[in-house]
């Protein structure tokens, strides 16, 4: 990169309000460092009651990319902060393999158009199933971002090739 | 059983005489079943090593959602103490301006509707 895209980069940080980028492998040493950074900015920038909304969402989303990083060799971890009229957007993005996508799918879409009792009840039913699959807190942190949320979850699927689909998280508050 | 507080775990206490047990702070320890593992065994071996009233505080900062899972585990361990034919009596505090763990109180207390169980908020 020469100087004049890294001015094109910086202006676009800019102008999207970006509170924080972060492209690469994410460990649970960085999440711990990013996580005291969050907190000093929603320390100095937001009332209480929010900031905790904000801390739970990022790290959820950060911990379902350092448990969904191990599982695929190339560790493309993604995450975004913005802010717009008020609100921040956690975007967390990772790599996953194609034909693990469908479970993932199916809990999105059980999430997706639920309103907030019922993610409360779907959160309280998975309290109860201990590890069942994938990820130490299997299921319920999708379901604490979706509950923390002041907007509906969003999500995407890009297929990158025959094996691999990039998948992003956003949620707002 | 005594464990002492760090940045991103619980201060945890089990003692037989009061007979009591504490869990207070932060909960996102790297290996939440290497931390909590202990702590769920000794729960779970209390109906065969005490009697009598059991006073249960919990007072959470942050806890993420495979700690809950943890702690889930420790409720059914107290709900079996209780099964035992003792009392358990559950204090789930929460800050005054914490949302999240006012509502993370009342959804255990939900299902654990049989144990002695109050969620309050203070500070």
């Amino acid at each position: 990169m020469d100087l004049s895209q890294a001015i094109m980069l910086r202006n676009n940080l800019r102008h999207n309000n970006v509170i924080m980028a972060y492209n690469g492998t994410v460990s649970d040493d960085l999440m711990v460092t990013l996580a005291d950074m969050l907190k000093e900015r929603l320390v100095a920038n937001d009332e209480v009651k929010r900031s905790k909304l904000i801390f739970a969402v990022f790290m959820e989303g950060v911990q379902n990319l350092i448990w969904h990083g191990k599982e695929h060799e190339e560790n493309m971890g993604m995450i975004l902060i913005t802010e717009h009229n008020k609100e921040i957007t956690i975007m967390c993005g990772n790599r996953i393999e194609k034909d693990k996508t469908q479970g993932l799918k199916d809990r999105l879409a059980q999430i997706e158009g639920a309103d907030k009792d019922t993610i409360r009840q779907l959160y309280r039913d998975g309290m109860a199933h201990a590890s069942e699959h994938e990820g130490p807190g299997s299921g319920l942190g999708l379901l604490e971002i979706a509950r923390r949320s002041t907007q509906p979850i969003g999500y995407t699927f890009v297929d990158v090739d025959e094996h691999s689909v990039d998948f992003i998280l956003a949620a707002t508050i | 059983m005594q464990i002492a507080a760090t940045d991103r775990t619980p201060a945890i206490s089990l003692t037989h005489s009061p007979l009591k047990l504490s869990i207070s702070g932060e909960s996102f320890p790297e290996d939440v079943s290497a931390f909590y593992g202990e702590v769920i065994s000794a729960v779970n071996q209390l109906a065969s090593t005490a009697k009598g009233k059991l006073d249960v505080e919990m007072a959470m900062v942050y806890i993420n959602s495979s700690s809950i899972k943890a702690m889930y585990r420790i409720f059914e361990g107290l709900d079996a103490y209780r099964l035992a034919g003792n009392d358990v009596q559950v204090t789930w505090k929460a800050e005054a301006d914490d949302d999240i763990m006012q509502e993370l109180g009342e959804d255990f207390k939900d299902r654990f509707q049989s144990l002695n169980f109050t969620v309050e908020q203070h500070g």
